[in-house]
Parts: C-alpha cells; structure tokens; sequence
C-alpha cells in the first residue's frame, strides 16, 4: 500500500503531470461529444504509446478514463443526449433538473458525486491491488483457464440484445486470435499463405478497425441532425461560481448514499463485462429502493443523480483490479490498457505488481487525482460546457479519420496493417448495423490466446482428463461463478420476463 | 438515434458469416488432429470447437430471420435532407477515402495524401451538414490544412514516430 502511495510522487513530476492533464481534457471531449466515447479517445491513443514511456501512457489513459466517464452526462444533463452510455441514468434525473432551471447545480452535484465516487474507486484499487494479486500468484493452468473462460461468457452475456449474436462476435474475436503462430507449437494457422498473416492479426489494427473506423462509418451514415441534437434553448448566463456546489444538497443527499453507490460501482466495475451504464443503473435503482421519496426519481432527484454518477465513476477503480491482478479486462476500456501494457512488454497478471510497482504506482495516483480534477473541470469550464454538443463534425471526423489510419502506420510501419483497420473496421460496421454488439469480439481477440494456451497447457498436465477444472477448489470456484453469473444475468430475467408475458 | 438502419438483411448477413466460416474452416485440415496422441489437444482442436460454435449460432439465426420474413425485419432508416441514401452513400464515401489513404500514403507521402484524406472526410461532413457547397469547400480545406499539419506536428515531432513526409 505505502509503495503503491509512492505513486503520488511520481506523479507530481512535470511530464507525468502534464501527460495525466492532457488525457483529462481530452476524456472530457470525448465523452462530452455524443457518439465520442473514452474507448475511442483511449483507441486513438494507443498509437502514440509507442512514442511514449509505459507510466506516462499509463497515467495519461487514466485521466482520459476517468474524464471520458465523468463526461458522458454533461451532454445528458445539458441537452438530454447522454455523450456516452454512461450517462444515460445520469441524465433522466440531471436533465430533468436542467429543465427546471436548476442545471448548473445538476452539473456540479454531478462533478461531485463522480469524484467522491472516482477517489473511493481509487482507494479501494489501492487496497485491493495487491492482496488480489498475492491470491491470484496461487492459481496453476486451470485455474487461469477458468477464470479466463469465466470473463469470456461474463463479457458475452452481459451484451445487450440477442445472446446468439454476442456468442458469434465472441468467436469471431477467438477465431481472429487463432491467426498466426501457434501459441504451443511453432506453426502458422490460417495463414493464406500471406507472410503478413504469420505474424497474426495485431491489438492495434483490431482496436482501431473496432472502434475508431467504425465509429467513422457509423457517424457518416448518421445525418447531422440526428447526431448532433437540436438546439439548446436560451438559458440565463452562467458564472463559473455558479457551479460550485451546494453544500446544503449535498448533506441532504448524505454521505452513505455516494459510499454506498461507490462500492456498488467498484463490485460491478470488477464483474467482468459490468462496465459504467450497469454501475449507475444498478445504484441508481438501489437508491431509488432505499429514498425516502422515491416519487421524485425521474423528475429531477438530487439522490438519483448522485448515486448513478458515484457508481459510473467509482467503477473505473474497479475495472482496473481484475486487470492488474489477474490479467483479466472487464471492458473495452481494460482491454485497450490491456494493449498499452503488452505494447511496452508488461504482461497484466499478478506478477505485474511485485515486478512493475514503480511503473504502475503513478497509474493508482492517477486515477485519484483525476477524479479531483472532476470538480475542478465543472467550475472551470461549466459555462462552456452548453457548447459542446455544437462542435464541427467535419473537423471532428477528419481529425479522428486521420489519426486512426496514420496512427496504426506510424507504430508498425506496414501498410498492410493500415488495411487490417479498415478491413475490420469496414466488418465491425456490418456487425453494428445488424445488431451484433463489438466488444465481445475485442475481447475474444484479447482473450483467445489466453483461453487456448491454458486450456491446452492443462489437458496435456492432465493427459486429457477434463476433470482437472473441478478438482482444484479455484478453478470450481470459478466454473460455479460462471453458471450463477449465466443464471442470474439471463436465465432468470428471461424466466421472469417469460412468466409477465 | 444513429444511421445503423435494421435491413431485411439480416438472413443474408447470417449467410455471409456462414461462408467465412467455412472459409476459416477449410484451413482446420492443414493444422492435423485436434487430439494429437490421442490426448493432448493440439492446434487444430480450438479452431473446431469456434467452427462449430460459429456454425449453429450463424445456422439459427439465419434460420429464425428466414421464419421472420422481410416485413418484420425492415424499419425506418433516418433521411438527410442533403445527402442522398445518406446511410449508404455515406459510410462508402468515408471507406473510398480511407482506401486512398492507406494506398496512397507509402506512394505520394503524408502531405498529400493525409491534407486529401481530411479534405474529402471534413467536405462530406460539412456538406451533409449544412448543404452549402461553397461554404463546405471552403471550411474542409482549412480543416484538411490544420488537420494534416497538427498530425504531422503531434506524430512527428511530439511522439517522435516516423511518417513518409513527400514521396512525389
């Protein structure tokens, strides 16, 4: 704990504090804009980690991580068109109150409740981190597979829409892991004779065909009108001390409500797949159960507000434990940090941290700071803030376009690379248009080579007796969450939705 | 709402996966025995289990899209005033110009073909937006001259990573 604390002297540096500055702001744009989210803004990024040191990459995704997050109810509040999901609760109560003419009180009460949430999911990181680790330094091969196997069906699902289309982009994400060498034996697969294809389908190509390019097409296929909402409606001018919070609501709301939201939102922030729309979703409709006037949630409850935008944020803190110690993304956001480390040659695991404390520490610090950056953003920029969803596409687009495509040559210097992106970006566009979700095939890229090499490394151990999967107690462990996760998380809803009618 | 329209496609989708499958799948036979020794799963054994996944899930949705028929599957997609079939027309203008890009950076050199990439990708934008063409031309050459200068600037000398500045 006292060397991961270290982490705030590092980063009090001036380059580390600069590189944590620029990734807020630009997390704030991003999940400010809708249609913008911190995924991309962090996709965009991972080029230019290669031109960077690990731990200013690192501190700098935090800052984008935990402002992108924040950000996506800005929007939601000012204009209803919640920037990323993650504000979509945010915004049911936040606008709500905007329409009252409170909506400078809602956007600071909505900075505040994501930094006391973004430092509590901090804390918990730092207390966690290494306990977690120490536990996941004991799992063998089977172990490793369960638990690889248990984020896999989690992530699937966890998916919105059809669970037949998230298991296919799951595979298809598996199935692009398989190309290239063979993670046993030295020999190309799948292949087509293309040296290029020897080396396999990189992180880079794939997360920036993902989201980037994808992201590229559907915006073009969105007219503006649609994309970027209508007009803001004249709203008296506001002072930057116009949103600074009022301390009045906020013992109203109560100190145990934003604990109790923030630890919902680091418990789901460690569910593999949970993510930050579930986070707010889950306390908000917990503290819609526990209010005193429940009647008020959806018209503009100062409660609902702050407990979906404690949980959303506390959630970054959450998602970051099962990747650092157990080399496990929850999320399309873990899984690109998930790229960042393995681009600088740092395995995500539980030896990361015995290994890696310095170089990871400041990334903790980060994270805490950055969450105190929240409040200071909204009195800063506040006033700004109505502005945003106004920004030109053409610009936006054309900046985004270009960095995607030059980005993925400027850190492989293959053209061939460049074409990957849009191949898959070009695919992953089909996949949305036809409601099959994308981050399930992220994830099985990311996964699969994890899924093969311990599940076969375990079948060789045993001489192909699957029983090794429930004869150690972790891996059981493991199995018995993945079905309870499979019974609570859609067996049981579509029982019950069954049983409505 | 986002111009990803729902089109009676979804069978025909269904069917497009299903032939890179078999694409896929016709490669397992070069890679030998899923159990080698007759215990150890060898390279071959994960690819036929993601085969067959791919298989029956491609299988019923194609089959309960075929059931659903084209009326139900069809709905509304969202209209430009500007841009014609905005949802395809739109999408396709963006991948013709990325292709350019990626075929044209190693020929012509980042310069052009970065300052050409944004200036189509910001004019169609700004054209869908404001329906001016002037005005779109005019706003996307200097969006492609600040884009294409602020890249160069931020990848070259910030990150210090290597671009091909002029191969003309």
């Amino acid at each position: 704990m006292l060397e991961l604390a270290g982490g705030f002297s590092a980063l009090f540096a001036p380059w580390p504090f600069l590189y944590l500055v620029g990734g807020f702001l630009l997390g704030l744009l991003f999940g400010a804009i809708p249609g913008l989210t911190a995924t991309l803004a962090i996709a965009l990024l991972l080029p230019f980690t290669f031109g960077m040191e690990v731990t200013n990459a690192l501190i700098m995704v935090m800052g984008i991580y935990m402002a992108g997050i924040y950000a996506g109810s800005i929007t939601g509040i000012t204009l209803n068109i919640p920037g990323a999901p993650s504000g979509a609760i945010t915004s049911i109560d936040g606008h709500a109150l905007m329409k009252k003419g409170h909506g400078a009180q809602a956007l600071s009460l909505d900075a505040f409740a994501s930094s006391v949430g973004g430092m509590i999911g901090a804390l918990v990181l730092m207390m966690l981190a290494q306990p977690i680790s120490q536990l996941a330094l004991l799992f063998r091969t089977p172990e490793k597979f369960s638990l690889v196997l248990l984020a896999v069906v989690t992530v699937t699902i966890v998916s919105r829409g059809s669970l037949w289309r998230a298991t296919i982009a799951m595979t298809l994400g598996l199935m692009i892991s398989t190309v290239g060498i063979d993670p046993m034996v030295p020999k190309g697969r799948f292949d087509f004779g293309s040296y290029h294809l020897v080396e396999g389908i990189g992180l880079l190509p794939a997360v920036i065909g993902l989201f980037a390019i994808c992201e590229l097409l559907v915006q073009a296929a969105t007219p503006a009108r649609n994309a970027m909402g209508v007009a803001v409606a004249e709203l008296p001018r506001l002072r930057h001390r116009d949103f600074i919070p009022d301390f009045r609501i906020i013992r109203e709301i109560g100190a145990f409500l934003y604990l109790k939201s923030s630890v919902i939102g680091v418990l789901i922030g460690m569910l593999p797949g949970g993510g930050a729309a579930m986070a707010s979703f889950i306390a908000y409709a917990e503290a819609k159960r526990t209010a005193k006037r429940p009647e008020a949630f959806g018209d503009g409850s100062h409660e609902g507000l702050a407990a979906s935008e404690s949980a959303n944020n506390a959630m970054c803190g959450g998602a970051i434990i099962p990747l650092l110690t157990m080399g496990i993304p929850g999320d399309a956001v873990t899984a690109i940090i998930f790229g960042v480390l393995l681009i600088h040659g740092l395995v995500p695991g539980p030896g990361l941290l015995v290994d890696h404390t310095a170089t990871i520490a400041p990334m903790f610090a980060a994270l805490f700071v950055a969450s105190a950056f929240v409040m200071v953003s909204v009195v800063a920029f506040g006033p700004f803030y109505l502005r945003l969803a106004r920004i030109n596409r053409g610009m936006l687009y054309a900046f985004i376009a270009l960095v995607s495509m030059a980005g993925v040559y400027a850190s492989s210097f293959s053209g061939f690379q460049m074409w990957m992106a849009l191949a898959i970006g070009i695919f992953a566009f089909a996949l949305r248009r036809f409601d099959y979700p994308v981050v399930p095939m992220l994830m099985g890229v990311i996964l699969g080579p994890y899924l093969e090499e311990f599940l076969r490394r375990s079948l060789i151990v045993s001489k192909g007796d699957p029983t090794i999967f429930v004869t150690s107690p972790f891996s059981l462990l493991f199995l018995l969450l993945t079905l309870v996760f499979i019974w609570l998380l859609r067996l049981r809803p579509s029982a019950r939705a069954g049983s409505t009618g | 709402m986002t111009g990803i329209a729902r089109p009676n496609g979804q069978a025909i989708f269904a069917l497009v996966l299903l032939v890179l499958t078999s694409v896929y799948s016709s490669q397992i036979f070069k890679l030998g025995l899923p159990f080698e020794n007759g215990v150890e799963p060898g390279a071959s054994f994960l690819p036929i289990v993601l085969s067959a996944i791919m298989y029956v899930g491609a299988l019923r949705i194609l089959l309960v899209e075929l059931r659903r028929g084209r009326a139900e599957t069809a709905d509304a997609r969202p209209q430009s005033d500007t841009v014609p079939a905005v949802t395809v027309l739109g999408p396709l203008v963006v991948i013709a110009a990325t292709a350019l890009f990626a075929y044209g950076l190693e020929r012509v050199g980042y310069f052009v073909a970065a300052g050409a990439y944004t200036f189509v990708v910001a004019l169609y934008f700004n054209f869908e937006d404001s329906g001016r063409p002037v005005y779109a031309l005019v706003l996307s050459a200097i969006t492609a001259l600040a884009v294409t200068l602020f890249g160069w600037a931020f990848f070259v000398w910030l990150f210090e990573l290597t671009l091909p500045g002029w191969n003309l």
